[in-house]
């Protein structure tokens, strides 16, 4: 179990794919039973600060690990070393 | 492989049997005399309904897994470093197979405008993204063939280079909310986008999944609407109100059609049912580019970045480059 993860950030302007991406990585993180922080961003101050450039985007302790596309339960597991 | 073309071989099969079973449906199973306006409107709606879904997943798909190849971080790179004109051009044919949502008009924005990108070129880009829509480029091929579709490619990304290039000559870079250029953010390049054959054809599959699963109701609503014009309105009806003889009807279809937002593939079942009733081509095309390129919530998002003067211009630069586009394909065709 990785516990060193800090903060999970959900980053996009609203959108019904931003809200969908933020219930896949909630309840990755409520079912692990992690102790980390999942923030939804909506500022694009930040998302370009990341670098991102597609939305909905995902970044891990403030590395942008994916981006433009909704992600899977299973992928954001292994993201979060998990599996 | 095996898979895929089995599925290909199905997809073959049912597009070739829709002739045919669109007439059974209607005159056999409902019962329906031919001839009638309910008739002529259903066996409309179940013909095309099927037909433009199936195309929609194959053309889907292919872009699915055209669009690995291109991701919005590569685009920059290659776009951060080239220089007006052929930015602009570049600029315009990328949008066209960059991954792209109105909903990412933003930090896209910020990510080209920051690295260097000259605000023409992302103007170039950020016109010809939803404008020349891959799902009404197929579309359009699949009902009307590959003239119109040519044409509908053909001047997207013109108005889209000449909209850049404009927005460029104009120096309109102090119109950007001064914010933008404070950023400083470093490239994450964090695309993951795969790389290999197995992944892309996942990547196809998954788009499929996403996009039809999205618009499928958009896409039947148009069809029904497309299928009550079809069936009820007579066949020279919009000769009078959207043919080539009236010179204020192309004017009138890019304002009614700049706050309209539907996606590309609701609107083709009307483009087609309109231009069957004697709207002219030009008239048409004009009133989809309007809707699909130029949208009230795109400009709503792009005022966070952009202030009134330059979302103005941008507004009147393409809705007049559509404006021409209309008027040039009625006096050709």
């Amino acid at each position: 179990m990785e516990d060193n993860v800090k903060t999970v950030e959900i980053l996009g302007s609203g959108c019904a794919r931003c809200e969908e991406t933020y219930r896949v990585v909630r309840h990755v993180v409520e079912e692990a039973g992690l102790a980390c922080e999942v923030v939804k961003v909506e500022s694009y101050q930040r998302m370009a600060q990341l670098g991102v450039m597609a939305t909905p985007a995902v970044a891990i302790d403030g590395g942008v690990v994916l981006a433009g596309r909704v992600p899977k339960a299973e992928e954001i597991r292994q993201l979060l070393g998990l599996r | 492989m095996v898979t895929g073309l089995a599925a290909l071989v199905l997809w073959v099969a049912c597009y070739l049997s829709l002739p045919a079973l669109s007439r059974w449906i209607t005159a056999d199973v409902l019962g329906l005399r031919r001839g009638t306006a309910l008739a002529s409107a259903v066996e409309f709606f179940v013909f095309e309904a099927p037909k433009v879904l199936l195309l929609l997943a194959l053309v889907v798909f292919a872009v699915g897994v055209v669009r690995t190849f291109f991701t919005p971080e590569r685009t920059r790179r290659v776009l951060a470093g080239t220089r007006e004109p052929v930015g602009t051009v570049l600029a315009a044919l990328l949008g066209v197979v960059t991954p792209f949502c109105s909903c990412s008009a933003v930090p896209l924005f910020i990510g080209f405008v920051t690295s260097g990108v000259p605000l023409g070129v992302t103007f170039s880009f950020l016109v010809a993204a939803p404008m020349v829509n891959e799902v009404a480029l197929v579309l359009l091929l699949g009902l009307f063939g590959w003239k119109v579709a040519a044409v509908y490619m053909g001047t997207g990304l013109a108005i889209a280079m000449v909209s850049g290039w404009v927005i460029g000559r104009l120096g309109m870079e102090r119109h950007v909310e001064e914010w933008v250029y404070d950023v400083t953010g470093t490239p994450a390049g964090a695309d993951a986008s795969p790389t290999d054959w197995p992944g892309r054809v996942r990547t196809g599959v998954a788009t499929v999944g996403e996009i039809v699963g999205k618009v499928w109701p958009y896409v039947l609503a148009g069809i029904a609407v497309g299928a009550g014009i079809h069936g009820w309105v007579p066949t020279n009806f919009m000769a009078s109100l959207m043919g080539r003889g009236a010179w204020w009807a192309v004017p009138l279809a890019v304002l009614i059609g700049i706050p309209m937002y539907s996606n590309a593939a609701g609107i083709i079942p009307i483009v087609e049912a309109l231009l069957e009733k004697g709207a002219a081509l030009g008239t048409v095309l004009a009133f989809m580019m309007a809707v699909i390129g130029l949208s009230l919530p795109e400009t709503v998002i792009l005022r966070k970045v952009l202030r009134p003067r330059l979302i103005a211009t941008f507004i009147g630069v393409v809705g007049a480059g559509i404006l021409v586009v209309g008027y040039v394909f009625n006096f050709l065709f």
